[in-house]
C-alpha cells in the first residue's frame, strides 16, 4: 500500500473533496477551508514524488506552498471580516454586483 | 507491514476529516474536521521520510492557520440567521462528484504507467532539516526571498483590510 | 384567301382613343374646371360612328368580292407570346362572321350612344359614363374581331369589366354595387370554365398555331374525348356570359345600372358574346354533337324558366331582362342543334327590337322620374306617342308576328328544332313562345292601354336624342327580318348565304310541314296575345300585383345559391381567418420568437455574478478535456 499508487489515490481523493466543497457549498468559510484542503492534497502529491524520485525539490516546493497558504489565510480572513461587517451574512450568493440581473 | 497499517489509518482519518468538512453546516465542526485532516496529512508526510515537512505542517498549518480560522469563527459571533440556507447542497455534491471523476481517472491512470519503486522510510540524508536547508539556500534562494516579500505584503494587506474605517457621514441639508 | 388590311385595327382603336380622351377630360372636369357636356357627348358618339363607317367599308370589300369567294381580311399586329411551342400573335380577323357581328354592334352601339346623351343628361358622371361606354365598345369589338381564342378572351374579360363598371355606375347606392359584384363574380365562374376549355383545346388540337382557322384544319388530330371536354368547358363560359341556367342569377340584378347599359350590354351585345363564341367554334360543336344537344336543352330550359318568371314581374326592366334571357335560350337552341346561321340571325334581329324596347322603357322611366313599377307608370299612350308606338312595334316583333323581324328568326329556330327531331325542345320552345307573347303584351297593355287616372303625373319632356334612335331601331325591327326570308316564302336567305362558312345544318322537311309549323307558331303567339288582352286590357292598375309565390320569387334560386355557396364560403373564410390564421399560424410564429427569447434568457443566466458558478463551469470544462484525453491518449 505504501507505494506510489496509494499516495496518489489519497492525494487525488483529498483534492477532489476540496473541489467538490468549493463548488457545492455557499458558506464562505467552508469554501475557504476547501481551498486549503486542495492545497494540502497537492502538497501530499509533491512530497510523494519527492520521495519517489529521491529529490528534495518537491519538498521545497511544498514548503513554498505552505508559505503562500499562510499569506492567503491572512488576506482571506480579513476580507471575510470585511464582508461580514457590511452584509451580516455568510452567504456567497448575495454578492452579485458583478452582473446586471435581466428581468 | 506496519507502515501499511499506519498508512491506511492516517489516510482514513484524512479522508474522513475532509468529508466532515464539506458536509456539515455549522462552520466550527467543519473547521475541526479540517484540523483532523491536516494532522493526518502531517503524519503521511512523516511516512514519506519528509520529517521537516511533518514539523512545518503541524506548526504552520495546524498551529497557525487552523488556529486563526477558529479564532475568526468565534470572533464573528455567528448566529443561526447568518448562516446561508443551502437547499441543494447534496445535489451539487453529487454533480461535482460526477464531474471530478474523469480528472481523477486520467491522473491515476497516467501515474499507474510509471514504474514502481521503493518508498520505504529512509533514515538519513533525505527529508531532514540539513538537506532541506542546503537545497533551499543553494538552489531555491531567489524563490525563498520572494516568498518572504510575499509574506510581508500579506501582512500589510491584512492590516490595511481589517482596519476600522472611519465612516464619513454626508449630511444632506 | 387572306388579305391584309389595316382598317381592322382602327375599328378597335378609335373607341379606345375616345375612352381615353373622355377619361382625361373627365379628370379635368372634376379637378380643375367644368367642361360642357357637349364635348363628352361629341367624343362619345363620333367614335362609334367612325367604327361603323370603317366596318361598312370592310363589309363592302367583302361584299364586292362576291359571295362565293372566301376572302378573309386579316391584320397581324405583333407577336405577343412565344412560350416553348405556343405561339400567339396579336392579330385581328375580319371574316364574314366577324364583320357581320361588328356591323350591328357598331350600329346599335352608335344609336344607343346618341340615346344616352339624352338619358344621362342630368347625371354628374356624364363624362365617365361615355368613357366606360366607349371602352365597352372597344372590348366587344376585340372579342368579335379576334384571331385566336386568347385575344377573344381579352375582349371577353374586357366586356365583363366594363359591365361591372357600368352596372355599379350609381355607386352611391349599395345595392347597385352588390349587383355589379354579383355580375362580375358569376361571370368569373363562367370564365373559369372558358379558360379550362381553352387549355384542353390547346392540349388537344394545337399543331401549328392557335388561331381559329388553323384549329379548324387541325381538328382531326384531337381525340373525341378531349374535344368533347373542351367544348363542354367552353360552353360553361358562354353560360356565364349569356345568362343561361345555372349562371343566370346576375342578369336581373344587372338592371340596377342605367338603362342605356341595359340596352346595349344586356340586350344587344355582351350577352350575345356567348352565342358568338359557340358559332366561332362551330367546327368543335359540329364534331361532337352530344355537347350540342346538351347546349340546346340548357337553352330551352332557360327560355322556359325565364318566361315563367317574367309573367309575374312588376319591374319593367326586370321583365325585359327575363325576356332577354329567354331569347338567348332560343339562340342557344339554335347553336346547339347546329344551326349557327339562324342563331346569329336571331341575334341580329333581337338586337334591334330588344334595344328598342329597353330604350323605350328608359324613356318612360325618365319621363316619370325614375319610377320602375309598371303599375305605377301606366298611362295613356297619347301622352308619349313615339315611345308607345315603338314599344308596340317591339312587342309585336318579339312575339313573332309576321311580317316583323322576330317572326322570321324565331320561326326559323322552331322549324329547326322540329326538323332535327328534337320534339321535346320544340314543344318547350312553343310553350315559351306562348308565354313570351303573353307577358310582353301584358307589359304593353298595362303600360299603355289599361284605363288609369294618371293624368296628374308630371311629365319630363323627352328630347329628340331619345326618340330618334327609337325610330331608327323601329325601322330596323320591322325590316331586318327580310334579310333572311326562307325559300318557301319566296325569299333568298341572304344571311344564310353570307354565313356559309359555318357549315350549318340544313333542314329537310316537306313544304307542307314547314307551312304547318309556321302556322302553328303564329297561332300560339296570337293565343298568347289574346289571353293577355282578356286579362289586362281592362285591368285596374291600382290593383298592384305583388311578387309572391314561387314564381314571383324567381323560384328562390337566389336564396338557394346564397345558402349553398355564399354562406358556406363565408363560414370557411371566417374559420380560416379566425382559427387558422390567428391561432395556429400566429401562435406558431409568435411562439417561435418567444421561445427564442426565453431560451436566450435561460442561457444568459450562465453569466451571473456568482463566482461559484464560474468554478463549476471551469470544473466542467476540465472534466470534459480530461475525458477527451482519457479516451484519446490512454486508448481506452
Amino acid at each position: 500500500m505504501t507505494n506510489l499508487m496509494g499516495y496518489s489515490i489519497v492525494s487525488m481523493i483529498l483534492f477532489s473533496i476540496g473541489t467538490i466543497g468549493v463548488i457545492s457549498r455557499r458558506n464562505i468559510f467552508i469554501i475557504y477551508m476547501s481551498i486549503e484542503l486542495m492545497l494540502n492534497g497537492i502538497n501530499l502529491f509533491l512530497v510523494t514524488f519527492a520521495r519517489y524520485h529521491f529529490n528534495m525539490d518537491g519538498q521545497i516546493l511544498a514548503m513554498m506552498t505552505i508559505a503562500i497558504a499562510a499569506a492567503e489565510a491572512a488576506i482571506f480572513l480579513s476580507v471575510i471580516i470585511l464582508l461580514f461587517r457590511t452584509k451580516k451574512s455568510l452567504d456567497t450568493n448575495i454578492f452579485n454586483k458583478l452582473s446586471k440581473e435581466t428581468k | 507491514m506496519i507502515s501499511d497499517i499506519i498508512f491506511i489509518g492516517l489516510s482514513f482519518f484524512a479522508i474522513a476529516g475532509a468529508l466532515t468538512m464539506i458536509f456539515h453546516t455549522i462552520p466550527i465542526y467543519s473547521a475541526l474536521g479540517l484540523l483532523i485532516s491536516v494532522l493526518s496529512i502531517a503524519g503521511l508526510f512523516a511516512l514519506l521520510s519528509a520529517t521537516f515537512m511533518f514539523m512545518v505542517q503541524i506548526i504552520v498549518y495546524a498551529g497557525a492557520i487552523m488556529t486563526i480560522i477558529l479564532f475568526i469563527l468565534m470572533f464573528l459571533n455567528i448566529k443561526e440567521e447568518n448562516l446561508p440556507k443551502e437547499p441543494k447542497k447534496n445535489l451539487y455534491i453529487i454533480v461535482g462528484f460526477i464531474l471530478i471523476l474523469p480528472i481523477n481517472y486520467l491522473i491515476i491512470k497516467s501515474i499507474s504507467l510509471l514504474p514502481d519503486s521503493n518508498m520505504n522510510i529512509v533514515q538519513e540524508n533525505f527529508g531532514g532539516i540539513k538537506e532541506f536547508g542546503i537545497k533551499l539556500y543553494q538552489e531555491w534562494l531567489i524563490p525563498f526571498e520572494l516568498i518572504s516579500i510575499l509574506l510581508l505584503v500579506a501582512l500589510i494587506g491584512a492590516v490595511v483590510l481589517a482596519k476600522q474605517r472611519t465612516i464619513k457621514k454626508i449630511k444632506n441639508d | 384567301m387572306m388579305t391584309n388590311t389595316s382598317y381592322l385595327l382602327w375599328i378597335i382603336l378609335v373607341p379606345i382613343i375616345g375612352a381615353l380622351l373622355n377619361t382625361l377630360f373627365y379628370f379635368y372636369n372634376i379637378k380643375i374646371n367644368k367642361i360642357p357636356q357637349v364635348i363628352f357627348s361629341l367624343i362619345g358618339t363620333i367614335t362609334p360612328f367612325i367604327s361603323f363607317i370603317l366596318t361598312l367599308k370592310l363589309f363592302f370589300i367583302l361584299f364586292n368580292d362576291g359571295i362565293n369567294n372566301n376572302i378573309i381580311l386579316e391584320q397581324n399586329l405583333f407577336k405577343w407570346l412565344e412560350v416553348d411551342s405556343l405561339d400567339i400573335n396579336m392579330a385581328l380577323l375580319g371574316d364574314k362572321l366577324s364583320i357581320f357581328m361588328a356591323m350591328f354592334i357598331t350600329f346599335v352601339g352608335w344609336l344607343i350612344h346618341i340615346y344616352a346623351i339624352g338619358y344621362m343628361h342630368k347625371d354628374e358622371g356624364f363624362g365617365k359614363f361615355f368613357a366606360y361606354f366607349n371602352l365597352f365598345l372597344a372590348s366587344m369589338l376585340i372579342l368579335v374581331l379576334a384571331n385566336n381564342p386568347i385575344i377573344m378572351f381579352i375582349g371577353w374579360e374586357g366586356v365583363g369589366v366594363c359591365s361591372y363598371l357600368l352596372i355599379s355606375f350609381y355607386y352611391t347606392k349599395e345595392e347597385n354595387v352588390i349587383a355589379g359584384n354579383k355580375a362580375f363574380i358569376v361571370n368569373r365562374i363562367g370564365d373559369f370554365g372558358l379558360i379550362l376549355g381553352m387549355v384542353t383545346l390547346f392540349f388537344g388540337i394545337y399543331e401549328t398555331s392557335f388561331t381559329f382557322i388553323d384549329m379548324e384544319k387541325n381538328l382531326i388530330i384531337g381525340s373525341v374525348e378531349i374535344v368533347t371536354v373542351s367544348a363542354f368547358l367552353l360552353f360553361i363560359g358562354a353560360m356565364g356570359k349569356s345568362a343561361q341556367i345555372p349562371l343566370h342569377v346576375w342578369l336581373p340584378d344587372a338592371m340596377a345600372g342605367p338603362t342605356p347599359i341595359s340596352a346595349l350590354i344586356h340586350a344587344a351585345t355582351m350577352v350575345t358574346a356567348g352565342v358568338y363564341m359557340v358559332a366561332r367554334f362551330h367546327f368543335l360543336y359540329s364534331y361532337v354533337e352530344n355537347v350540342g344537344i346538351f347546349i340546346a336543352y340548357i337553352g330551352a330550359l332557360s327560355a322556359l324558366f325565364a318566361a315563367i318568371i317574367a309573367t309575374k314581374q312588376t319591374d319593367i326592366k326586370k321583365i325585359l331582362a327575363y325576356s332577354t334571357m329567354s331569347q338567348l335560350g332560343y339562340m342557344f337552341i339554335a347553336v346547339g342543334l347546329g344551326f349557327y346561321n339562324w342563331a346569329l340571325f336571331h341575334v341580329f334581329t333581337h338586337a334591334f327590337f330588344k334595344a328598342m324596347l329597353f330604350m323605350g322603357a328608359g324613356g318612360i322611366i325618365i319621363a316619370l322620374h325614375h319610377e320602375q313599377n309598371i303599375f305605377k307608370i301606366a298611362q295613356n299612350r297619347k301622352k308619349l306617342p313615339i315611345i308607345s308606338a315603338t314599344f308596340l312595334i317591339g312587342v309585336i316583333a318579339i312575339s313573332g308576328i309576321p311580317p316583323f323581324s322576330g317572326f322570321f328568326s324565331k320561326d326559323a329556330i322552331l322549324t329547326a328544332a322540329f326538323a332535327k327531331e328534337e320534339y321535346l325542345i320544340w314543344s318547350i320552345a312553343m310553350i315559351t313562345a306562348f308565354l313570351t307573347a303573353f307577358y310582353m303584351f301584358r307589359l304593353y297593355f298595362i303600360l299603355f292601354i289599361a284605363p288609369n287616372n294618371n293624368k296628374d303625373k308630371k311629365y319630363v319632356y323627352t328630347s329628340k336624342t331619345i326618340t330618334i334612335p327609337l325610330i331608327i331601331l323601329a325601322i330596323g325591327s320591322i325590316f331586318a327580318g327580310f334579310l333572311n326570308v326562307p325559300a318557301i316564302l319566296g325569299g333568298s336567305f341572304y344571311i344564310d348565304v353570307w354565313l356559309k362558312q359555318l357549315n350549318s345544318s340544313s333542314i329537310h322537311l316537306s313544304h307542307l310541314t314547314e307551312y304547318i309549323l309556321i302556322f302553328s307558331s303564329v297561332t300560339i303567339s296570337i293565343l298568347g296575345i289574346y289571353i293577355a288582352y282578356k286579362k289586362y286590357a281592362r285591368y285596374d292598375v291600382y290593383n298592384l300585383e305583388n311578387e309572391n309565390g314561387i314564381i314571383g320569387n324567381k323560384f328562390y334560386i337566389d336564396e338557394i345559391y346564397d345558402y349553398i355557396f355564399v354562406k358556406s364560403i363565408k363560414k370557411a373564410s371566417r374559420f380560416i381567418s379566425n382559427i387558422i390564421d390567428n391561432k395556429i399560424i400566429d401562435n406558431s410564429l409568435m411562439s417561435l420568437s418567444y421561445g427564442f427569447v426565453n431560451v436566450s434568457k435561460k442561457i444568459i443566466t450562465i453569466k451571473n455574478s456568482h463566482v461559484r458558478y464560474y468554478t463549476l463551469y471551469m470544473l466542467t470544462g476540465i472534466s470534459i478535456i480530461s475525458l477527451y484525453l482519457c479516451i484519446k491518449l490512454l486508448g481506452k
